[in-house]
């Protein structure tokens, strides 16, 4: 067999060959320790400068540059359920003004706020054990790590305290479920698995719609800050039901690089 | 809605991708959030320039690209956008300290030519495919293709002596 040259190899590593070129690679790799030992080396790059920059994705932006982005007339496109802590059951207009604020700041600015909200309502309710501090970073804990862990959007279950919205691939390879907490105070967020369980990127209070109606579930009706996270880590399609249930199969370790294996 | 309404609107959750892409290309975080601030406002003074059906995301990625471009030719300085022993100051600047491999390649990948380092920050950061980033650079395909190459083979120079 002819040597693979390199530009052959990244495309490889890329997602860009075609089906034919990619599966005598695959069956090349099999036999050929050099060319799986380049192989690896390629992957290790790409997924080292992933974990090098991929991290900006969650850095709250400087006040500068969500300046630029507020509307001029930010007060008459305000959708009518902006997010609002109940803090004592009072005070809600006032926490509903600052929360409208909110509204129009850009994701990575959000993840910031809203892991400060998460690190409150945690405290706030120390019996409430759905979060859990870790190195400064929010993490699921009890039953929010289990219905994470566990359920399926295609098997939802109206009754139970935790209810899963979308599942997808995140640009860094980890999967990544969107769920709201349906017992007051509602919350809604996002988490993404990883060797120390599910981060929680964001976690944000939920309004319940007039009239003390049932919390509809989720995908539908997101908080605009965990819609922007999703909006920064989604790349191609949410998962459908079959892949959600074969994610979950494989206990939701990352999928391989898009690109690079999805030929395997 | 009109369209500095819309692309405003959409800019908001392209912020986090927008940075990122900034970073791998300026390096330092002050740099590229400058540049973020100068793509954020040709993007809105452009913004009727830009067609509804097209991508925002990487109608804006080709605006921070030239603007980066531009910003290297304005600083005369075509290879570095800062000196190599400024490179040490992004693990003090940066949100949380780097492992030291990582900033090895941040180092690495600020010190390639421009023409190396924007397909690495557009095809292996932001994920766009070869033909993606071809279109956004105006070059043909097989040019994105030896670039990476190269930049790649030289980055991994950096790397592969403790692989």
């Amino acid at each position: 067999m002819n040597p693979i040259d390199d530009e052959t190899l990244q495309a490889y590593v890329d997602g860009e060959l075609d089906q034919p070129r990619a599966a005598r690679i695959d069956a090349a790799l099999a036999h050929d320790a050099a060319l799986a030992r380049r192989v690896q080396q390629a992957r290790d790059l790409r997924a080292q400068l992933r974990a090098a920059f991929d991290p900006v994705l969650d850095e709250p932006a400087p006040a500068r540059l969500s300046a630029l982005l507020q509307p001029r007339s930010a007060q008459t496109e305000i959708p009518a359920t902006p997010s609002v802590l109940p803090v004592d059951g009072r005070g809600i207009s006032t926490t509903r003004r600052r929360a409208t604020r909110r509204w129009f700041v850009p994701g990575a600015a959000l993840a910031a706020s809203v892991a400060l909200l998460a690190v409150a309502l945690w405290w706030w309710q120390p019996g409430d054990d759905l979060v859990r501090m870790q190195g400064g970073q929010s993490f699921a804990a009890g039953a929010l790590t289990h219905a994470l862990d566990e359920t399926l959007a295609s098997e939802p279950d109206a009754h139970a305290p935790v209810a899963i919205g979308l599942s997808f691939r995140s640009t860094d390879g980890r999967i990544c479920r969107t769920f709201v907490l349906r017992s007051p105070p509602a919350r809604a967020g996002l988490a993404c698995h990883n060797d120390a369980g599910w981060s929680l990127p964001v976690l944000s209070a939920v309004t319940p719609p007039e009239g003390g109606g049932e919390l509809r579930q989720a995908a539908s009706d997101l908080p605009p800050e965990v819609q922007a996270a999703v909006d920064a880590r989604l790349r191609g399609n949410v998962f459908d039901a079959q892949q959600e249930r074969a994610a979950r199969d494989a206990g939701w370790r990352p999928l391989p690089s898009l690109r690079g294996a999805g030929k395997r | 809605m009109n369209s500095s309404d819309a692309v405003r609107e959409g800019l908001i959750p392209l912020l986090p991708r927008l940075r990122r892409l900034a970073r791998a290309l300026a390096g330092q975080v002050a740099d590229a959030d400058d540049l973020v601030q100068i793509v954020l406002e040709r993007s809105l003074a452009r913004a009727a320039q830009w067609r509804p059906d097209a991508a925002l995301d990487k109608w804006v990625f080709a605006i921070a690209r030239n603007a980066w471009r531009d910003e290297l030719r304005a600083r005369g300085r075509s290879q570095h956008l800062f000196a190599p022993q400024e490179a040490g100051e992004m693990a003090a600047d940066g949100a949380s300290a780097q492992p030291a491999q990582q900033l090895e390649l941040t180092m690495a990948l600020a010190a390639l030519p421009p023409d190396h380092r924007e397909v690495v920050a557009l095809v292996l950061v932001e994920g766009m495919s070869y033909g993606e980033a071809a279109e956004l650079l105006e070059v043909p395909v097989g040019t994105v293709t030896s670039r990476l190459a190269r930049a790649r083979a030289t980055l991994q120079a950096h790397l592969g002596k403790d692989a």
